[in-house]
């Protein structure tokens, strides 16, 4: 599905401070599996595992935990052994994207769409450098303006354009 | 003689305007989609998933096949032009289309990809309409047993051939698995895994799931992609048009890819970049030209076009007859039906006939709005890919927000696609791939249910899966591509690592 380099060491070598985390700290998400199976089967076994012929609620949770532990254990056996680096992380943009979700949340009731929009869409473009203050408030302000016309006018969505002023 | 007059009902319900605007709107949001580099279909679908649910359910499938098969169209575009597939499946269309822009020939490969798609996009259509109806008389004989079999066949052909490898594809289809629990069992009215929060008692969405793993994931990975300024590619019109001896020698490559794509796109876990791959060495091997492929040849930027747009038909059949999906976007396909009360599987082409006809004319119909829309409207789209990038993310993300607000107009909504988008960043980082996650998310309760009332049937005897022939056949199968899989992983690992001895200089 996803289009990934299949080997990126040879690009990453050439600037040395653009380097992926190593790849053996997939493990770590290895570990998180193992931590989630193990929530879903005791969840599952509070929940009944029922019997063979009326299987419980939790059986099916029971079960498929069972099977992401072992393979959440094979991971973590493999991914420790890995030599290679991870694919090169952006986490400006990971962070200004994340908070720019949060913006969108701590406003939206608060405030109403359109102000929403305005700080989500300005959040979203720090990591640009290439675009000026002014620049990202006037990005801002179309976006803000475009969705209250595609949302609210033409497509009657029921959102507040502006709320608790 | 029954498959032409039911085609012709389905092609009397998709020219009815409504659905004919719906068509057009899936083709070019996905063109749009397809052309921008590091966001694919599934973002796409994803942000239309909201929209979809307030139409009926004939126009909803139209729109979501139009952007899935409309982003392959736009995915060559940006390969041609700037060496960087716009979608996954259109890499192999970069190793003859980009030396050909170089050589000033842009136009004419980007000729050629259209006519290609529309080619293959046609076979694949045909070869759907032919053998849905022969596989949903065969599946209609299925028990719970088969279709428990059928749903982990599809599981795991899905997964083991994953890019991050076999052992965390399939670890990803079991914490899709596990992660559809959550919320209320549909048998026994329990709640599950819920932590207290109301907003869980309904489960996960399917939508939040999707724009937080594939939309908000891939933009951020897409930001630094699309940094590097792209440069200014002109087209030159006076050399659109390809010369006879070049039509001529397109002709059997789009035939040839179409078939192979139609095969390679019909079975699960394949899809479209195995297609394009595997019809692009067939055609180096067989072609008299052989040896110009990789220099520019137009065979090279036939064949792996009309073979990935074969594949984006065909997926639908084993969706659609079965209601396996072989991949993520296909899964999306599922949940937007489910949401609609419509089962997919075998009756699907009895229950639903207009439905099931509607969407294969609407393949027709929307391969004749591409090809409009990527011939003589293709400076639109050139013209598309000079818009700064950073102009584009941050209006998309303000999308993503008002699509996943509009589902119940809760922000808590908004905090889970956050932790879906996180984690879906991260997985991508460590090649946790999300797509077979999403596929375990959306046929876990299917897969549930079925194995509850094999269990009952068998009046709790596990061997059934086993003994049934079908079922049994289906295991035997699962097992050798797990083995296969998991063997590849090892058996690829260790070529890379001797392979990455001589580049270490």
């Amino acid at each position: 599905m996803q289009a990934e380099p299949l080997d990126e060491h040879g690009n990453a070598s050439s600037e040395d401070s653009a380097r992926g985390p190593h790849a053996w700290w997939g493990a770590a998400g290895g570990a998180v599996l193992v931590l989630l199976s193990l929530y879903f089967m005791v969840g599952g076994l509070e929940l009944g595992l029922g019997t063979a012929f009326r299987p419980g609620t939790g059986a099916f949770p029971f079960f498929t935990g069972a099977i992401l532990i072992v393979l959440a254990v094979a991971i973590i056996l493999q991914d420790l052994r890995s030599e290679g680096l991870a694919e090169q992380p952006d986490w400006i943009s990971f962070l200004a994207i994340s908070a720019a979700l949060a913006t969108f949340a701590l406003t939206a009731d608060r405030f109403g769409l359109l102000p929403a929009a305005f700080l989500t869409t300005i959040i979203a473009s720090v990591p640009d450098r290439s675009l000026s203050l002014p620049g990202k408030g006037l990005l801002g302000l179309v976006v803000a303006a475009a969705s209250w016309v595609l949302f609210i006018k033409a497509l009657g969505l029921p959102f507040k354009a502006f709320a608790g002023f | 003689m029954d498959i032409i007059a039911n085609f012709a009902q389905g092609l009397v319900t998709v020219l009815q305007p409504e659905n004919l605007l719906y068509c057009f709107i899936g083709c070019f949001l996905g063109t749009f989609i397809g052309v921008l580099p590091g966001i694919g279909s599934m973002a796409a679908i994803a942000m239309i998933l909201p929209l979809s649910f307030y139409l009926d359910p004939i126009s909803a499938l139209v729109m979501i096949a139009g952007v899935y098969y409309g982003a392959e169209y736009g995915g060559s575009i940006a390969s041609i032009l700037m060496n960087i597939p716009g979608t996954p499946s259109s890499s192999i269309t970069c190793i003859d289309g980009y030396p050909m822009a170089q050589s000033g020939r842009a136009g004419v490969a980007l000729f050629v990809t259209s006519i290609a798609s529309f080619g293959g996009g046609i076979i694949g259509m045909v070869v759907m309409a032919v053998l849905s109806p022969a596989l949903a008389s065969l599946a209609l004989s299925f028990g719970p047993a088969e279709y428990f079999s059928v749903i982990l066949l599809g599981l795991i052909a899905a997964s083991a051939v994953s890019n991050g490898g076999a052992l965390k594809g399939i670890a990803m289809v079991f914490a899709g698995l596990m992660l559809a629990t959550v919320g209320i069992d549909l048998t026994t009215g329990d709640l599950r895994f819920t932590l207290g929060i109301p907003e869980l008692r309904d489960g996960v969405n399917l939508v939040i799931v999707a724009m937080g793993l594939f939309g908000v994931g891939e933009l951020i990975a897409s930001i630094l992609a699309n940094r590097e300024g792209r440069g200014r590619q002109e087209i030159d019109y006076s050399q659109f048009y390809p010369t006879k001896a070049e039509w001529w020698a397109s002709l059997g490559p789009i035939l040839r890819g179409g078939g192979i794509g139609s095969f390679f796109g019909a079975l699960p876990g394949t899809g479209q970049t195995v297609a394009s791959a595997v019809a692009y060495a067939v055609e180096k091997k067989v072609s008299k030209n052989g040896g110009q492929f990789g220099k520019g040849a137009v065979e090279g930027v036939a064949v792996p076009e009309s073979a990935n747009n074969s594949a984006t038909q065909t997926a639908f059949i084993p969706t659609l007859t079965l209601g396996v999906p072989g991949s993520a976007s296909m899964a999306m396909v599922i949940g937007a039906l489910m949401i609609h009360g419509i089962t997919p599987g075998p009756r699907i082409l009895t229950d639903h006939a207009d439905l099931f006809w509607g969407l294969v004319a609407s393949f027709l119909v929307g391969n004749i709005m591409l090809l409009i829309l990527n011939i003589p409207l293709i400076g639109m789209w050139v013209r598309l890919l000079q818009i700064p990038y950073r102009l584009m993310y941050p209006t998309i993300i303000v999308l993503i927000c008002i699509g996943v607000y509009s589902l119940n107009n809760n922000v808590f909504d908004i905090w889970l696609t956050l932790l879906f988008g996180v984690m879906g960043y991260l997985m991508r980082l460590f090649r946790f791939e999300p797509a077979p996650l999403l596929i375990g998310f959306v046929l876990g309760p299917m897969m549930e249910e079925q194995m509850r009332r094999a269990m009952l049937l068998s009046r709790g005897d596990p061997m059934v899966f086993i003994e049934r022939p079908i079922s049994g056949a289906l295991i035997a199968i699962t097992v050798c591509i797990l083995i296969y899989g998991l063997w590849s992983t090892l058996h690829g690992r260790r070529r890379s690592r001797l392979a990455a001895l001589p580049t270490a200089e």
